[in-house]
C-alpha cells in the first residue's frame, strides 16, 4: 500500500467518503437504468415517460445531484464560518456566482451534470409528447441526457481522484472511470446522426472513448494496475448487464402485462456495444505505461475498431463484415486511438493534480 | 414521520400512476388504410396516424385478406429516392397478435417511402409494393436548433477540459520548476 506524508492531512481518512459514495452510487443507478431502458425499447417498445427504468435513471441522477448540492452548501457554510477546507473532499474549491458559493470543483461538475440532466429530462418529455416513443437513441434530448450523465460521471471521477491518497479514493477513481467506459458506448450513439460516408462514426466514437478512458485509468494512479482494474470492472459490469438487461425487460413487461416483440433477438443491447477486446488495450497501456501514449493508443484503437464489426456479427449472428469495411474503420480507429491515447495520458495527469500535493513513497 | 411517509408513498404513486396506460394493451386504433396486392395475397395496411409525419411514431398493421395463419414473409422499408432500405421478417404486432405489424415506429425523413411485402403461403410466393407513401415534414423546431441545444453539455465539457489543461502543467514541468 502506498504510504504518504501529506502536508494537508485530512481530518479523517473517511472525510468526504459518504457524499462521494452517494454520487458514485447515483451514476451507477443511472447507468443501470439506461441499460434497462434501452433494452425495454428494443424488446418491448411501448412507453410512457414514467416507467420503472426511467424512474431508476432519474433517481440515480437525483441522488448524485443532491449529494453534490449538499457538499457545495456545506463547503460554502464552512468557508463563511472560517473553517479550514479539506481539499481531498472534491478537490480545489472554486467561487461561483461572484464567490457567493464555494464549490469543490468535482462536486461542482457532478452537480452541474445532474441539474442539466433534469432540464434535458423535461425537454425529453416534451419531445416524446410531440414525436411519440420510437426508440431513437440519437435524438437531441437523448444525447443531452447522455452527455449530462457523462458530465456527472466526470465529476465523480474528479471527486475520487482528489481523494486518491485514501484507498477508497483509488477504488472510486477506478469505478468511476469504468462507469464512464460502459456509459460512453451509449453516449457516442449520437454520432450515428453524423454523415461520415464509409466510416462508421459510432465505432470510431466507441474506440476513441475506450482508449481515452483506459489510458486515463492507467495514468491517474500513482502505481501500476489502474488500466487493468478499469477494464476488469468494465468486463464484470458487461457480464452482469448481459444477464440483467433482457431479464429486467422481460420481468417488467410481464409485470405490467406487455408482450415482448415477436422478432426480439434477446441480445443485451448496451452490453453488446462494449468491445470485448478491451483487455488488450488495458494490458498494452500497463506494459507500455512509461512510453509515449499515442503509439499505444493507435494500436489499441486499431484493435478495438477492427473488433467492433466482428463482435457485432458474432453477437447478432449476422454474416461476416466486408473486409474493406473493417479495414476502413480500423484505419480511422488507429488515428482516433492515437489522439485518444495522448489525451488519456494527459487527462490522467490533470486528475492527479486535483489531489493535494504530497510526498509519495510509492 | 408518518406524514413524511405518506407523502413519499403519494409521490411514488404519482410517479408510477401514469405508467398504468402502458399496461392497457389493446387493439390499435386505425385511422387510415391502404391496399397492396402481393401476388395472390391481398393485404390491408392500417395506419394509427394519418397523414404520416417524419419522426412521429405510429403503429402499422398488415392484414392479409384471409389472415396470417400458414403464411410468412418479409417487409422492406425503402427511403425516398432509394437512399436506404431496411428489411425484417413480417411478425405479429405485439398488441394485436392476430395480424402482422410494426409497433411504435417512425420514418425519419419526409418524402415518398416505399413498403415492399414478400409473402409466402399456400398459394406460393407473392411480392407487392405500397409506393408513394408520402411522409410530411417533421413537426416541431428545426433539427439544427435541437441538436445545438442537445450538445450544449459537450461544449461545457470541452470548456472544462480546456481550462483544466491550461491550469495544469505536466509533471516534468512541475519538477523542473521545483
Amino acid at each position: 500500500m502506498m504510504e504518504t506524508t501529506a502536508s494537508t492531512v485530512a481530518r479523517s481518512p473517511r472525510n468526504g467518503l459518504a457524499p462521494a459514495t452517494a454520487v458514485l452510487a447515483g451514476v451507477f443507478l443511472s447507468l443501470a437504468g439506461f441499460v434497462w431502458d434501452v433494452q425495454w425499447h428494443t424488446d418491448v417498445g411501448p412507453d410512457t415517460f414514467f416507467t420503472a427504468p426511467h424512474l431508476l435513471l432519474y433517481a440515480g441522477s437525483a441522488i448524485a445531484g443532491l449529494a453534490s448540492l449538499a457538499v457545495v452548501l456545506a463547503t460554502t457554510a464552512g468557508r463563511r464560518r472560517g473553517h479550514p477546507i479539506d481539499p481531498t473532499v472534491g478537490g480545489r474549491v472554486v467561487g461561483v456566482f461572484g464567490g457567493a458559493i464555494a464549490a469543490p470543483v468535482g462536486y461542482l461538475i457532478s452537480g452541474s451534470g445532474a441539474a442539466s440532466f433534469l432540464l434535458y429530462g423535461l425537454w425529453d418529455q416534451w419531445w416524446h409528447g410531440l414525436y411519440g416513443f420510437d426508440a431513437m437513441l440519437a435524438s437531441p434530448p437523448h444525447v443531452g441526457l447522455f452527455l449530462s450523465i457523462t458530465v456527472t460521471m466526470v465529476g465523480a471521477v474528479m471527486v475520487f481522484a482528489a481523494a486518491r491518497r485514501h484507498r477508497w479514493g483509488v477504488v472510486g477513481t477506478v469505478a468511476g472511470t469504468a462507469f464512464l467506459v460502459a456509459f460512453g458506448v451509449l453516449t457516442v450513439a449520437g454520432l450515428e446522426a453524423l454523415p461520415l460516408g464509409a466510416v462508421d462514426g459510432v465505432t470510431v466514437g466507441v474506440t476513441f472513448t475506450c482508449v481515452v478512458l483506459v489510458t486515463m485509468g492507467g495514468h491517474v494512479l500513482d502505481r501500476r494496475g489502474g488500466a487493468i482494474a478499469v477494464i476488469a470492472l468494465v468486463a464484470a459490469m458487461q457480464a452482469a448487464f448481459w444477464w440483467f438487461a433482457p431479464w429486467a425487460a422481460r420481468v417488467y413487461a410481464d409485470a405490467i402485462g406487455q408482450p415482448l416483440r415477436e422478432d426480439t433477438e434477446g441480445v443485451p443491447v448496451i452490453p453488446a456495444m462494449i468491445p470485448m477486446v478491451l483487455i488488450v488495450v488495458g494490458v498494452l497501456v500497463e506494459v507500455l505505461r512509461r512510453r509515449p501514449a499515442w503509439p499505444t493508443g493507435a494500436i489499441g484503437g486499431a484493435v478495438i475498431a477492427a473488433s467492433v464489426p466482428l463482435q457485432e456479427a458474432w453477437v447478432y449472428q449476422g454474416g461476416p463484415p466486408q473486409v474493406s469495411d473493417v479495414l476502413i474503420v480500423a484505419a480511422a480507429g488507429t488515428v482516433a486511438g492515437a489522439l485518444a491515447g495522448s489525451l488519456g495520458a494527459r487527462f490522467g495527469e490533470m486528475l492527479r493534480v486535483l489531489a493535494p500535493k504530497e510526498t509519495s513513497h510509492a | 414521520m408518518r406524514k413524511a411517509l405518506m407523502a413519499l408513498v403519494g409521490t411514488i404513486g404519482l410517479l408510477l400512476g401514469p405508467a398504468l396506460p402502458v399496461s392497457a394493451a389493446g387493439p390499435i386504433p386505425i385511422v387510415h388504410t391502404e391496399r397492396v396486392q402481393a401476388g395472390p395475397y391481398g393485404i390491408t395496411i392500417g395506419f394509427s396516424a394519418w397523414p404520416v409525419r417524419a419522426m412521429q411514431s405510429l403503429d402499422l398493421l398488415f392484414t392479409p385478406d384471409d389472415g396470417i395463419a400458414g403464411k410468412s414473409g418479409e417487409i422492406t422499408v425503402t427511403a425516398p429516392g432509394g437512399a436506404g432500405e431496411e428489411s425484417g421478417a413480417l411478425v405479429r404486432h405485439p398488441r394485436q397478435r392476430e395480424v402482422w405489424g410494426l409497433d411504435v415506429q417512425s420514418l425519419p425523413e419526409p418524402g415518398d417511402w416505399t413498403l415492399t411485402f414478400t409473402v409466402r403461403g399456400p398459394a406460393g410466393e407473392g411480392v407487392g409494393e405500397l409506393r408513394h407513401l408520402n411522409v410530411l415534414e417533421q413537426p416541431g423546431p428545426p433539427l439544427a436548433l435541437s441538436w445545438t441545444i442537445g450538445t450544449l453539455p459537450l461544449f461545457g465539457l470541452i470548456g472544462l477540459i480546456v481550462v483544466a489543461w491550461r491550469r495544469t502543467r505536466r509533471p516534468a514541468a512541475v519538477m523542473a520548476a521545483a
